[in-house]
């Protein structure tokens, strides 16, 4: 093996112009520590027959030689900057990691930190009143999200055109009173669906579930717009009206002569508007009144529209 | 055959010692028998001549690396001061040849990777006293590829990229002095010198994604923990 290695080889592999096998010989060849000797005494005969610069040693050697004659002169003061920069790189490092914890944690608890999110579990209604003074009746499963920080602030025109600060979220049902600010300020109702109720002071229930959408107006005015958009231009609700979100993005108007029966989950009662057939639909945990279909021998024959009471108050 | 030419060296007779402007470079390399013969009548005229017989090619070596005349003779320069410093002349069991090579190509090559990937944790300082024995041939290897590699990318140059690049390097010119000489803009000249500089990096990544000197890379990384 040793034979093919020689100095035409060696020189070759300095210059760059060797095979891989041959890069391959001379690694081999390396392994062996007395070759290592012949290694060097090639490189140094090939480096000055390729010299690439010809410095004076004899300024650099006395140099070394005053370097030499003063101690500790160099090392002492070398020791202390490279240790401070050190650490505090290191310390760098940890308010980088602090700041970045914080952007971080920020960015993903904007929400929580930005709105204020009430919400009703199964079978739980419960009333709230917002920075303004308007109030809001949660009906089960439902919540509201609405800005933690100027609700109701008075904005330039411009700006509360586009986006006025009396905002809610409703995911579920919600019977809304108004307050008519001074100012008149609009409140906008916004539900899931892309369906969203504008209005400035004025008592009406809004349902934003995923089956359904549907506001129901009992008095006053509102005006229902849909965040997409849409060929369905704005409507304008009288009172009594009820109006449902078609699947096809249409709006479907009906008047209804009692509009407080939409709300009537406010007292805990609900209406029947026909005799329950069955077609009733089974109970389960997302349905907020479960029925039972028993009837007592007892009871008399019930009349339509009719309204009942739950039988367990207690769970409200 | 030479050291008849070359024992007269402890006497101090210059003019016998190959030098510079020897006809025959090829001369000068031999066996070290008369830098030891000098070692062992006084150090210093050995430290002396080992000086006078290595510092060039030395340089010029390192010079393959760095790119920078100052760097270059700087380390050159280290590397005998902390030889002599620390006594290792008297423990060298190869020779004094293979130890200042190796010790310079660690040096040259350890400080262009931290000048082109950012400094690493400072080796402790019996790290810098490495022995020929220590080197793997793998690393031998890697210096070598590293240097070709250098002289690849620096020649694979555009033309006036590459004249920008050594005129700021090899002749430490200031980005001023060369815009003016050669009549281009400040941002110009900037921009060739850290094109070049970016290509001269990919050589450092490259290797340091295929883990180069497991050794060496576990004695950084126990000091950047530590």
């Amino acid at each position: 093996m040793e034979t093919v290695i020689n100095k035409t080889v060696l020189y070759a592999y300095f210059s760059g112009t060797v095979t891989p096998v041959q890069k391959k010989l001379i690694e081999t060849w390396l392994a062996e520590t007395e070759n290592r000797a012949q290694y060097y005494q090639w490189l140094h005969e090939w480096e000055l027959a390729h010299l690439q610069t010809a410095p004076d040693w004899q300024p650099a050697f006395s140099r070394i030689e005053t370097r030499l004659n003063t101690p500790f002169r160099v090392i002492q003061p070398d020791e202390e900057p490279t240790r401070t920069n050190w650490f505090w790189r290191r310390d760098y490092a940890w308010i980088v990691a602090a700041s970045l914890t914080l952007l971080l944690g920020g960015w993903l608890f904007v929400d929580v930190i930005r709105y204020e999110t009430v919400q009703t579990g199964f079978g739980e209604t419960r009333a709230l009143t917002l920075p303004d003074g308007s109030t809001v009746t949660l009906n089960a499963n439902s919540s509201v999200r609405f800005n933690r920080f100027g609700f109701g602030t008075q904005l330039p025109n411009y700006l509360s055109a586009i986006q006025p600060s009396r905002r809610v979220y409703l995911t579920g049902e919600a019977d809304f009173r108004v307050r008519h600010l001074p100012n008149h300020q609009h409140f906008v109702v916004l539900t899931p669906k892309g369906l969203n109720v504008t209005v400035l002071g004025t008592e009406f229930t809004v349902l934003g579930r995923a089956r359904k959408t549907q506001v129901a107006l009992r008095s006053g005015k509102v005006e229902l717009t849909l965040a997409q958009k849409s060929e369905q231009p704005p409507l304008t609700m009288q009172p009594g009206d009820v109006v449902v979100l078609e699947p096809t993005g249409q709006f479907a108007r009906r008047r209804i002569r009692n509009p407080e029966a939409v709300a009537a989950w406010k007292n805990h009662r609900f209406t029947l508007s026909k005799p329950l057939s069955a077609r009733l639909p089974p109970c389960s945990k997302k349905t907020t009144v479960c029925v039972s279909p028993l009837h007592h021998p007892n009871w008399p024959p019930a009349r339509f529209p009719a309204r009942f009471r739950p039988i367990t108050p207690t769970t409200y | 055959m030479n050291t008849t030419r070359i024992r007269p060296i402890p006497k101090q007779d210059a003019d016998l010692y190959p030098t510079p402007h020897s006809d025959r470079p090829a001369l000068v390399v031999d066996n070290e028998q008369f830098v030891r013969t000098a070692f062992a009548q006084s150090p210093d005229e050995g430290f002396k001549g080992l000086f006078r017989l290595y510092y060039k090619p030395l340089c010029s070596h390192t010079l393959r690396f760095v790119y920078r005349q100052d760097v270059a003779e700087d380390i050159v320069s280290e590397v005998f001061y902390q030889f002599w410093k620390s006594g290792g002349y008297a423990s060298i069991q190869n020779t004094y040849r293979a130890y200042l090579y190796a010790a310079v190509r660690h040096r040259a090559y350890n400080y262009l990777r931290d000048e082109l990937t950012g400094p690493r944790a400072p080796l402790p300082l019996d790290a810098v006293m490495l022995t020929t024995a220590d080197e793997s041939p793998q690393t031998i290897i890697e210096y070598d590829e590293t240097v070709q590699r250098i002289e690849k990318i620096i020649h694979e140059l555009p033309t006036q990229c590459q004249r920008v690049f050594l005129m700021s390097r090899f002749e430490c010119q200031k980005n001023q002095e060369i815009a003016e000489e050669l009549g281009l803009s400040l941002k110009t000249i900037e921009a060739h010198i850290s094109r070049a500089l970016r290509q001269l990096r990919q050589i450092f990544l490259f290797n340091l994604l295929f883990g180069f000197v497991a050794a060496q890379g576990m004695q950084a990384g126990a000091c950047l923990y530590l």
